[in-house]
């Protein structure tokens, strides 16, 4: 199926708070798609309804057509397809940069260790991070962590890769070299989808981008189409205030 | 100089009788452990009452001295007389060799035995039926001492306790085979408990409860004494002893 | 045996006489404390976890209120809310002889009882005692562990597949153990200090050993100092075990 993700109608209420209100999207297979909006929008909380770390108050997501949010889904097996990284990268401290990435795979694959190993291996090459494999999280500089992070979750060799604004908790100087792994990312065909403030990512390497404004999909288009010709006041507001 | 008279002497007069009054009210502690019914327990209203303290109160209005009661644990009741905080004990202390050596005894007051609680199916006859048995005692008692010489001081067989209730709450619960104790205490918690009885061992010798000082406080010792003689001669005592033990006093050697 | 006097007042004969028992009441004491470690850290897992249970559906929603969180809390509430030595008392002469009983007891009886409370009363009361004490204790060094935790650790190991049990043990447990390293030695040192109030039962530990050599010399410094040196080394010991413990587990903390 071409489809990765379907979102249905989805509604998020804290309390009396509606946070989204009914969104329906799609991301196919290789597609990278961009979330962009102001602050409070509820871009995270929709990428988090996505793998099941928020409940969905109304509507379904589907991920490879099964509904996230079902009591009878076996989330943990579905998360395990859907990689994500987080703004403050959550790498566990009490591990080494290796035991990070095979940690997943061993448990819940039940990949050998040697070959988790391995694996682990050539995906910190992929992330220049080779020489930190024994490093503690602590000894690594934020933009360093990141990059470990996303090691962490491509290692469960995911169908999907959720990014939560994984470049706003990071020193400047270091923004680059996150996006510059997760452009890589992307070219080789990775599914994506990515809530970000970086509007020259987004134009560089998005599909689509999506422009999220008080838990409604306001607009979507090609980036050409968002960022060039936006056809909503709310889009075209938005970006004159950021740009 | 008549005036300066006139002036210090009603003072020291004065003060000669403050000193005086001072002393004759000073009021002496007397330790006793109250959880050592019938001889001394704390009644519902809180007052320390049994045989040692109608014993003491009567020897102290006999002697002409003003007391008071101090609820002191068993534990700790010679370190008490040691430091000072109180004067004298009177709490069912048995007169030996050994205490004699650190502390001084008036007379007698009271004849006692060791005694033996056991379980009604028990066959034993006498201390020397409990070998192998578990020995229940309270610390540092004669009966704790009596086991100590039997069975050996490190025994795990003998087990020691704070008071003889819980001593005897662990025999009715068959926690402890046989419980070593006091007369007077043994016969009244046994008959609270229906599965219990007593067993006297012929062999164990008299030995007598004395009211203890400091070592060397002769001026004390005399006082108490004197009081205590006084209340043997006049018919207090016998009547003090018939009133707990519903039994009349047996003769008590005079030291 | 002849006086030995170190320094002129300190009777070590008194201590030599009594060695045996010193050294059985320093093994039993570790004994007890290993032993309630042990089992409290087990228990505290098991409270801490329980007081933390919750589900997003229905029943297991309810189960997880009425079943683990509240009853869990009245358990934590109760034995933080009442004396330790209460709780001995209460378990040792009213509980255990609920159940083991010579007589009628609900799950041992007969003879067996009989010998298991004559043997082992005191110990299995003790380490029952101490036990559920600690265990609610260290519930709660688990439970602020647990909860010290940061919220995105859970998120990122769940969203990497693992499930709810195994986030606990790979990835909140071992953070939360290092930082209540700390906690959690503080108690083990309350653990063998607390020991002592055993010794109420007649378990034949270090305290009651003190308590028995009091009794039988009525002298005070020989003992107590002697066993307060033994328990002084012993929580240095566990300090010194718990600081080795944190140096090794210490690392990738970022706090």
């Amino acid at each position: 199926m071409d489809e990765v993700i379907r979102v249905e109608g989805l509604t998020k209420n804290f309390g009396q708070l509606q946070v989204l209100r009914g969104i329906d999207c799609s991301v196919r297979s290789s597609e990278v798609v961009c979330v962009i909006g102001p602050s409070g929008s509820g871009k995270s909380t929709f990428l988090r309804c996505l793998n099941g770390l928020e409940e969905a108050s109304g509507g379904r997501v589907l991920v490879h057509g099964v509904s996230v949010h079902d009591n009878s889904t076996d989330v943990d097996a579905l998360r395990s397809e859907i990689g994500m990284v987080f703004q403050r990268f959550n790498l566990f401290p009490h591990m080494t940069v290796l035991d990070n990435i095979t940690l997943a795979p061993t448990k819940v694959r039940g990949v050998p260790l040697e070959q988790a190993r391995e694996q682990a291996r050539a995906l910190l090459i992929k992330v220049g991070l080779l020489d930190k494999i024994d490093a503690y999280p602590n000894q690594l500089s934020g933009g360093q962590q990141q990059r470990v992070a996303i090691a962490r979750a491509l290692a469960m060799q995911p169908a999907i890769m959720l990014f939560d604004e994984p470049t706003s908790a990071l020193d400047p100087e270091m923004v680059g070299e996150v996006l510059s792994v997760m452009q890589t990312l992307a070219e080789e065909g990775m599914t994506m989808m990515v809530v970000s403030h970086e509007m020259g990512f987004a134009r560089r390497v998005a599909n689509r981008v999506l422009f999220m404004d008080e838990g409604v999909l306001v607009e979507e288009g090609t980036p050409e189409e968002i960022f060039d010709r936006p056809r909503e006041e709310r889009t075209r507001r938005f970006l004159s205030n950021i740009l | 100089m008549n005036l300066l008279k006139k002036i210090f002497l009603p003072l020291g007069l004065l003060a000669l009788v403050a000193a005086n009054v001072h002393a004759q009210t000073k009021e002496l502690v007397v330790g006793s452990s109250a959880t050592y019914r019938p001889f001394a327990y704390e009644n519902p209203a809180k007052e320390i009452v049994g045989y040692d303290v109608d014993i003491i109160k009567a020897v102290a209005q006999k002697a002409g001295l003003q007391i008071k009661i101090v609820n002191t644990p068993w534990t700790g009741i010679f370190a008490a007389l040691n430091n000072g905080d109180v004067d004298l004990v009177i709490s069912g202390v048995t007169i030996n060799e050994k205490r004699k050596q650190s502390y001084d005894f008036t007379a007698p007051y009271f004849e006692a035995r060791q005694l033996i609680g056991v379980h009604k199916d028990s066959t034993a006859k006498g201390l020397k039926d409990l070998a192998g048995k578990k020995v229940g005692v309270v610390t540092g008692s004669t009966g704790d001492d009596i086991a100590s010489r039997e069975f050996g001081k490190t025994s795990p067989d003998i087990k020691r306790f704070e008071s003889t209730p819980v001593a005897i709450s662990e025999l009715a619960n068959s926690g402890v085979d046989a419980v070593i104790g006091d007369n007077g205490v043994i016969a009244f918690r046994v008959q609270e408990h229906k599965q219990l009885k007593t067993v006297s061992d012929p062999n164990f010798p008299k030995e007598y409860f004395g009211i203890v000082v400091k070592q060397g406080n002769k001026a004390l010792l005399d006082k108490l004494n004197a009081g205590l003689a006084a209340i043997k001669a006049d018919g207090t005592y016998a009547k003090i002893y018939k009133t707990w033990f519903q039994s009349d006093a047996p003769a008590l050697p005079a030291q | 045996m002849e006086p030995i006097l170190w320094f002129g007042w300190f009777r070590a004969d008194i201590i030599a006489e009594y060695g045996v028992m010193f050294w059985r009441g320093l093994q039993m004491t570790i004994l007890v404390t290993t032993i309630c470690i042990m089992q409290g850290t087990a228990l505290g897992l098991a409270i801490g976890l329980a007081r933390l249970a919750d589900a997003r559906h229905s029943p297991a929603r309810q189960i997880c209120r009425y079943l683990l969180r509240w009853p869990s809390t009245v358990y934590v509430s109760f034995f933080r809310g009442t004396p330790l030595f209460v709780q001995i008392l209460l378990i040792h002469f009213a509980v255990l002889p609920l159940f083991i009983n010579p007589a009628d007891g609900l799950l041992i009886s007969g003879e067996t009882a009989r010998s298991l409370k004559q043997n082992y009363g005191a110990f299995i009361s003790g380490i029952l005692a101490l036990t559920l004490n600690s265990g609610a204790y260290i519930s709660e060094i688990f439970r602020a562990g647990i909860q010290s935790i940061d919220r995105g650790q859970i998120e990122a190991s769940r969203s990497l597949g693992l499930s709810f049990a195994r986030t606990m043990t790979h990835v909140v447990l071992p953070q939360a153990f290092r930082r209540m390293l700390p906690p959690l030695g503080n108690n083990a040192i309350a653990l063998l200090k607390d020991s002592s109030l055993i010794s109420a039962i007649g378990l034949a530990e270090l305290a009651y050993t003190a308590r028995t050599v009091a009794g039988a010399y009525s002298r005070y410094w020989e003992p107590y100092l002697s066993i307060s040196f033994m328990y002084w080394t012993l929580t240095l010991g566990l300090a010194w075990a718990v600081k080795k413990l944190e140096a090794r587990y210490g690392r990738g903390d970022t706090r």
